[in-house]
């Protein structure tokens, strides 16, 4: 009978150990209230918050090339990937993947920072910097985002902005805020992203002055010129980076990896030999080696002079018809392409442009900063009033071409879009306002959140 | 010394005083009609003496000069007595009709047939043993009503794909819980480059003595949440008392295409030029690029090769199994042993298996049964790629065109341009020469299991079971053409182990009360932990040395990928069942089981599952008494609730994942939202049944009707995205299926010689969404799933033909197919019809005369519709203008004004988006396939025994030798795994072997 008691006794052993029988966790992750405990955390989680930037749909791709595709700076190839074609057409359906990879991915980035800017942990230099550089990535996206889904705030700003969301909540359901409200959330960020960083790691990371980079173009594409020019001058005294020149150009576009030396580049998107998105990468939709779906409108090509630097990254070739190649990505295996966000170039043309009510001098010599070193043979600009300001926007497209900025720039100005013969006829002519001239709500958007209101013509 | 010289000598003289003690009684065992028994149990009353009577039904035994008295039992046979008056005895044993007695395997035991509530099916060793099948899974096509078994693939050791009464889930599995001699085991594929692999592959079928398959509420609901898709129980061979029986079998055979529709062969050189000629005219192209895109295709190059024969080849299959069983009253034994090799009917597949299994059962003392099994097989395996992928040797065989040569003139590989050049579809001929994929699987599978008698009626068992498997995956691409092209060679090797234990502690009782003992009662109470771990590794390389010779990651240059992870899930259950059973009239029976998992929510971690069935065997009402014509009567029903626990092992824990790295630093990310109140998948299956038996159970007939509803299914209710995730895992739909079964068994002709027996099994099913996410459509692929509709209707545009005026592709516009379209946008998508039979099942028939016997079973299907997912490509109109087409894309074009043409005008490029899925590339997927044909000799036992052997049979089998499809368009085998959706899968064998079966 004893041997009864023991067999039974052995049946109650597992109940004792049941509770933590049951506790499984996963290998490659932590439960969300252990993720987010110390100062070293907070760095980890931001790098999975510079990580995002890099999807396909923000700037690991869709960004920068709907920026040309969308304005009259790349046209897609006859013979494609089928990737982009509705955007080369103006004919955007409101399930269109890409729009709905950018909103997907836009405020997944934007939950990243937020949950770091959610954390109690302040005390130390470290943790101020993390944080700053968070609230610099949140206003970059809602920055983008607020520029592809609503209208230029020049046209009206209480019109439509996107929803502002600054903590974590699964149950919400937003209305979109005006636009108004969007850029304040933007400025109030980066004001403070200004003020918490005290630490410039490199390129591929936010710094004081990258934030203020920012700032001047949120201000730009407000119309405030002032605030812009201010902005903009602070980087360009205080910030302590160099222009490109013409000789370290090739050099520059060449390099995959991120800077220390403050050269150019304010901040970057890395992607490394490990962390890329492979044929999903910027570099391969450009490179010929590549998909080569993105060709450089011959209208551009013809623009650049013939001692231009810049012509030296575009090949004339064959791709059903004549075709110019872009050659400024072309790190398409190992170490990829980072994708460049902020230049100081581009800080230059802001400071041009937003001079150009106050100084024409000024605007001038910034705007000849950038020309002359591109073209060692040009002597610079000498125009004045609405030329003037036709050339610094002529420069800002044949510098920061393939970077994603153009569409950005003839929307803030409210202007028709002229394609040339390169797009297909019937998307030459692109006019302001034009509805496709936004992207649209996801339809998986509209259909979770009955709050949402969806862009015209959608 | 001399002691030793001592004791040999008592030993020499104990022996001979034994044996002048002993006489020998010979003998034979036969049944009513004189047919010889085998494995009767023969054994002098009062003591342990006992032998084995043979196949021809003798035996021969030493017994005591004393002994009197002989005991014969055979299991549904009556126990005989037979005094030892002469010798040899002739002893006749009456086969027991009155259905009481039969013991078959259940959930934690077994059970007497009068017992059963609820519904399940039953497949023995003869069913299973030696087919020309790499895994048992496959093996269960037809044999079980309602049982849906079917491959997407024939690539030897293929995954296969099990349903039970209909699809129960959507997001969660669909599989049934397979349970081996009591231990719950991992199944599936859970290989990772392979192609398709099977875990159960390792497992003999010839090691397998029975399979239950359990359907219903009454019998799985005491596996709890894993028992919604139904239960597979398997048990493997045991020993038994008496002489030691050796068993060797072997078979050899072929196997080649079982069903090819020459329409859709590729097309020749010639064909194929034609039609490229004629949609590039079609297509206005200049007649200057005409001849230049011709000259590259390789027009005129004198060229004409056959792909599709390059990569087929005949299959071979081979196996040998060994096996020793014995044993006394105290131990018996099985061991086995086998090898089993299959060639696919393509290149690269094949498959090779070494198995050993060790069973033994020791009686230590009156009270105390130990046991244990232990079940090893070693896979390697060899499966092309599927699908889309370049390397796909089908694929290639329909896409490439004849006039690119797998060689060139000179006899060597033709792997560079201008037919293979970079970024060109592959030569499957110079990769399955050039490159490497392996998979290595051993799986462990056995157990511990110890049984105490406490009382006679009280028993208690503990079982302790492993699940081990290790998958080793290989993978080289060369340097110089394919897919390692590109980055100059690459390999990958893949490791991969799941470890899997279950504690079982079981206390059962029995008891009898009431007048006259006329209650028996029995209830089981249990306790089972179960745990399984799984952990992978990943090493991926590139930029080999130029040779094809070195093909592990050692001599790369580059390493791209190495990592390792792991996941892990628990049960812990506690469960009982009960039943009472008056006089084997009235059975009531019932179980509850409490489930907790690791995989359910934090605040949902418990579940209860429960069951009730009964049963009124109406042919042991006194009222039956006289109607000897039935035999068996019984009607059974029952419900319950059961759950569907195959979802994700982490999906409710909110987390924060790791991997989201930049710069090369690690990167956190908040990834899976969580759920704390996830859980299973509740089933509720009711069902009721009619058994009946006629004629001495010549004709035995089961009837049932199911009806299960599954609720509470795990779907994705979208979120809004700025949230920061999509959508949240919940449970949240509902789905039922509803359906007849029916199982006929008769014996029309029955004499001495001749016998002909007759199953026939007849399942249908209704499968019906009831609710989901705001009962929203989910458009899934080509799929809708839509709130009274079937799970896997297919959705699309009707087909409404050509028009005969341009060759334009015609669509309908309206639903109801008034107005033609010639723009795909325009069309209208509709309700097809199911991917899934609505009916299903097997005739067989058995055929014995003397020694010969013919078994042939038919395996039909239908009701479904099937997809040619890659259609669009060679009957796309012009679509994948660079690729080979099909005969039926040359032969059925439009090509005038005034064609009444079946396919639309060719147009380089395609016509019109006529390459979309429509209802022109989906097909009726009824069919009937005979799908065994058994022809055997049985050597008679006067013969054998000569040759000093039990038995020897000898067998011819053909598998899958013909199939009939209702729908003459039927571009591929009609099975195409559950979603009915081709992928330029390899081809499904048939199969002709010889094999032998000899015991000694």
């Amino acid at each position: 009978m004893k041997m009864k008691y023991y067999l039974i006794g052995c049946l109650f052993f597992l109940v004792s150990c049941s509770k933590d029988f049951l506790e499984k966790k996963p290998y490659n992750a932590l439960p969300v209230e252990d993720a987010l405990k110390t100062e070293a955390d907070m760095l980890v989680a931001l790098r999975g918050a510079y990580a995002s930037l890099r999807n396909v749909d923000l700037y690991g791709r869709t960004i920068p090339v709907l920026g040309d595709l969308m304005a009259d700076v790349t046209y897609q190839s006859a013979s494609n990937s089928n990737r982009y074609t509705f955007y080369n057409q103006y004919g955007i359906p409101v399930v269109d993947g890409n729009a709905l990879g950018m909103w997907t991915a836009g405020y997944q980035t934007i939950l990243r920072a937020n949950n770091i800017l959610s954390t109690s942990i302040d005390g130390t230099a470290n943790a101020r910097q993390y944080k700053g550089e968070a609230h610099a990535i949140r206003a970059l996206v809602y920055f983008e985002l607020v520029r592809f889904f609503a209208k230029p705030f020049t046209d009206n700003p209480t019109n439509n902005g996107i929803p502002v969301i600054t903590t974590f909540d699964i149950t919400v359901k937003p209305k979109r805020n005006t636009i108004a409200e969007v850029y304040a959330l933007i400025l109030d960020d980066l004001t403070k992203a200004y003020n918490l960083m005290t630490q410039t790691t490199n390129s591929s990371q936010f710094s004081k002055y990258a934030a203020k980079a920012l700032e001047a173009k949120v201000h730009l594409f407000k119309g405030d010129m002032t605030n812009a020019r201010t902005a903009a001058l602070d980087v360009i005294n205080n910030g302590g980076y160099t222009l490109l020149g013409s000789s370290n150009y090739l050099s520059y576009w060449q390099n995959p990896a991120p800077l220390t030396n403050k050269l150019e580049t304010l901040f970057e998107v890395s992607s490394d030999g490990i962390a890329n998105l492979g044929f999903d990468a910027l570099g391969y939709i450009y490179s010929q080696g590549g998909y080569g779906d993105m060709i450089c409108a011959s209208d551009l090509y013809t623009a650049y002079s013939a001692t231009d630097v810049r012509r030296s990254l575009l090949t004339p070739g064959t791709r059903s018809g004549p075709a110019v190649f872009v050659n400024k990505y072309n790190n398409i295996v190992t170490d990829r392409d980072d994708t460049k966000v902020l230049r100081l170039s581009d800080v230059y043309l802001i400071a041009a442009e937003a001079s150009l009510s106050s100084n024409e001098t000024d605007a001038r010599s910034y705007l000849n900063a950038v020309a002359t070193r591109r073209d060692p043979s040009f002597s610079g600009f000498t125009s004045t009033g609405t030329t003037l300001l036709e050339d610094i926007l002529t420069e800002r497209r044949k510098e920061l071409a393939f970077e994603g900025h153009r569409f950005h720039d003839l929307n803030r100005l409210k202007r028709t879009i002229n394609r040339s013969n390169d797009y297909p006829a019937a998307a030459r002519t692109i006019p302001y306002p034009f509805d496709r001239r936004l992207l649209p709500i996801p339809r998986a958007e509209i259909d979770a959140n009955p709050n949402m209101v969806q862009n015209p013509g959608y | 010394m001399k002691k030793k010289t001592l004791l040999l000598m008592y030993m020499l003289v104990s022996v001979v005083w034994i044996y002048a003690q002993t006489k020998t009684v010979t003998g034979k065992v036969q049944d009513e009609s004189g047919v010889p028994l085998a494995n009767v149990s023969v054994q002098v009353k009062g003591t342990r003496l006992g032998a084995v009577s043979a196949a021809d039904g003798t035996f021969s035994l030493s017994v005591p000069s004393t002994a009197k008295t002989l005991i014969f039992s055979l299991l549904n046979y009556r126990t005989a007595e037979q005094s030892i008056t002469t010798s040899p005895l002739t002893v006749k044993m009456v086969a027991v009709t009155d259905n009481l007695s039969d013991v078959v395997v259940v959930a934690y035991g077994t059970t007497k047939k009068p017992e059963i509530t609820g519904a399940m099916g039953i497949v023995k060793s003869k069913d299973l043993e030696n087919k020309p099948f790499t895994s048992v899974d496959r093996a269960l096509q037809g044999a079980v009503a309602g049982l849906q078994s079917v491959a997407s693939s024939g690539t030897p050791g293929a995954s296969q794909q099990i349903r039970i009464r209909g699809i129960g889930s959507i997001n969660a599995s669909s599989e049934p819980l397979w349970i081996l001699d009591g231990i719950p085991v991992n199944i599936g594929d859970a290989s990772r480059l392979t192609t398709t692999a099977n875990l159960l592959s390792t497992l003999n079928p010839n090691d397998i003595e029975s399979i239950t398959v359990l359907k219903d509420a009454a019998s799985s609901s005491v596996y709890g949440s894993r028992a919604a898709n139904g239960v597979i129980l398997v048990t493997t061979k045991k020993g038994k008392s008496g002489k030691t029986k050796f068993r060797f079998d072997t078979e050899v055979g072929y196997s080649d295409i079982a069903y090819f529709n020459d329409q859709y062969r590729p097309l020749k050189a010639n064909e194929f030029f034609e039609l490229a000629r004629e949609g590039m005219v079609n297509a206005g192209l200049a007649p200057a690029t005409i001849t230049a895109n011709l000259a590259d295709w390789g027009f005129g190059n004198n060229v004409d090769f056959n792909w599709l024969d390059a990569v087929t080849k005949k299959g071979t299959q081979r196996q040998y199994n060994m096996s020793a069983s014995g044993g006394n009253d105290r131990t018996t034994y099985n061991l086995s042993g086998g090898y089993f090799r299959q060639e696919g009917i393509t290149l690269q597949s094949d498959f090779e298996r070494w198995n050993g299994n060790i069973s033994l059962v020791s009686k230590a003392t009156d009270r105390l049964t130990i046991s244990t099994t232990l079940n090893a097989g070693f896979v390697q395996q060899n499966a092309p790629l599927s699908g889309g992928s370049f390397g796909n040797p089908i694929l290639s065989s329909y896409f490439l065109l004849p006039s690119r040569a797998a060689r060139k003139a000179d006899g060597s590989l033709n792997i560079t341009a201008p037919d293979f050049g970079p970024g060109s579809l592959h030569n499957t001929i110079a990769t399955a020469e050039m490159d490497k994929r392996f998979l290595k699987q051993l799986s462990a599978r056995g157990g511990l299991t110890l049984e105490y008698k406490i009382l006679d009626n009280l028993k208690f068992t503990s079982r302790y079971g492993i699940d081990y498997n290790v998958l080793e995956e290989e993978q080289y691409n060369n340097p110089f053409h394919g897919d390692g092209q590109s980055v100059g060679g690459r390999a990958f090797v893949f490791y991969t182990r799941l470890f899997n234990y279950t504690w079982s502690n079981i206390l059962d009782y029995r008891t009898s009360f009431g007048k006259t003992k006329a209650f028996t009662a029995s209830a089981q109470v249990g306790y089972e932990a179960q745990d399984s771990r799984t952990l992978t590794s990943n090493v991926a390389v590139t930029g080999f040395p130029a040779t094809t010779q070195l093909t592990f990651p050692v001599v790369a240059a580059t390493p791209t990928q190495a990592t390792a992870t792991g996941s892990d899930y628990s049960f812990l259950s506690a469960f009982s069942s009960a039943s009472v059973n008056y006089k084997n009239k009235y059975v009531i029976t019932g179980s509850f089981r409490r489930d907790g998992s690791s995989r359910f929510g934090l605040n949902n971690r418990y579940g209860n599952f429960w069951s009730i069935g009964g049963t009124w065997n109406i042919d042991q009402e006194a009222f039956m008494a006289n109607m000897k014509l039935i035999s068996q009567l019984k009607l059974r029903a029952s419900y319950g609730a059961n759950g569907n626990a195959g979802i994700g092992n982490y999906d409710w824990q909110p987390t924060y994942s790791y991997g989201s790295n930049y710069n090369q630093q690690p990167g956190s990310a908040p990834n899976n939202i969580g759920n704390i109140f996830l859980t299973w998948e509740i089933n509720k299956p009711f069902n009721v049944g009619l058994d009946l038996s006629l004629m001495n159970n010549r004709i035995t007939f089961t009837a049932d009707y199911y009806i299960r509803k599954t609720s509470s299914l795990l779907l994705d209710a979208p979120l809004s995205r700025t949230s920061g995730f999509s959508t949240i895992r919940d449970n949240i739909g509902s789905m039922q299926n509803k359906g007849f079964e029916f199982v006929l068994n008769a014996i029309p002709v029955s004499t001495k010689n001749f016998q002909w027996s007759v199953n026939i099994n007849y399942a249908n099913n209704k499968n019906k969404i009831l609710s989901l996410v705001n009962n929203q459509d989910i458009i899934a692929g080509i799929f809708i799933r839509r709130v009274g509709a079937d799970y896997q209707s297919f959705y699309a545009p009707r087909w409404a033909g050509v028009n005969p005026a341009n060759g334009d592709p015609l669509w309908y516009k309206d639903a109801e197919g008034k107005e033609t379209t010639n723009s795909f946008n325009d069309a209208v998508r509709v309700m097809l019809g199911s991917a899934s039979p609505t009916y299903f099942g097997s005739v067989t028939n058995t055929f014995k005369y003397k020694g010969f016997a013919v078994d042939a079973q038919f395996y039909y299907s239908g009701g479904n519709l099937v997809q040619d997912a890659w259609a669009g490509f060679y009957m796309g109109s012009g679509n994948g203008s660079a690729f080979n087409k099909i005969f039926r894309q040359y032969n059925e074009r439009w090509k005038a004004p005034g064609d009444n043409a079946k396919l639309p005008r060719y147009v380089h490029g395609g016509n019109r988006l006529a390459q979309n899925p429509s209802s022109l590339y989906l097909n009726k997927g009824d069919y009937i396939r005979l799908r065994d044909i058994t022809v055997s000799y049985q050597l008679p036992a006067s013969v054998a025994s000569k040759l000093k052997l039990s038995s020897a049979v000898f067998y011819v089998r053909g598998t899958n030798l013909f199939t009939v499809v209702r729908d003459k368009q039927l571009p591929w085998d009609p099975e195409q795994g559950v979603s009915s959706q081709t992928n330029l899968n390899v081809f499904i064998p048939k199969t002709i072997t010889a094999g032998l079966n000899i015991g000694f």
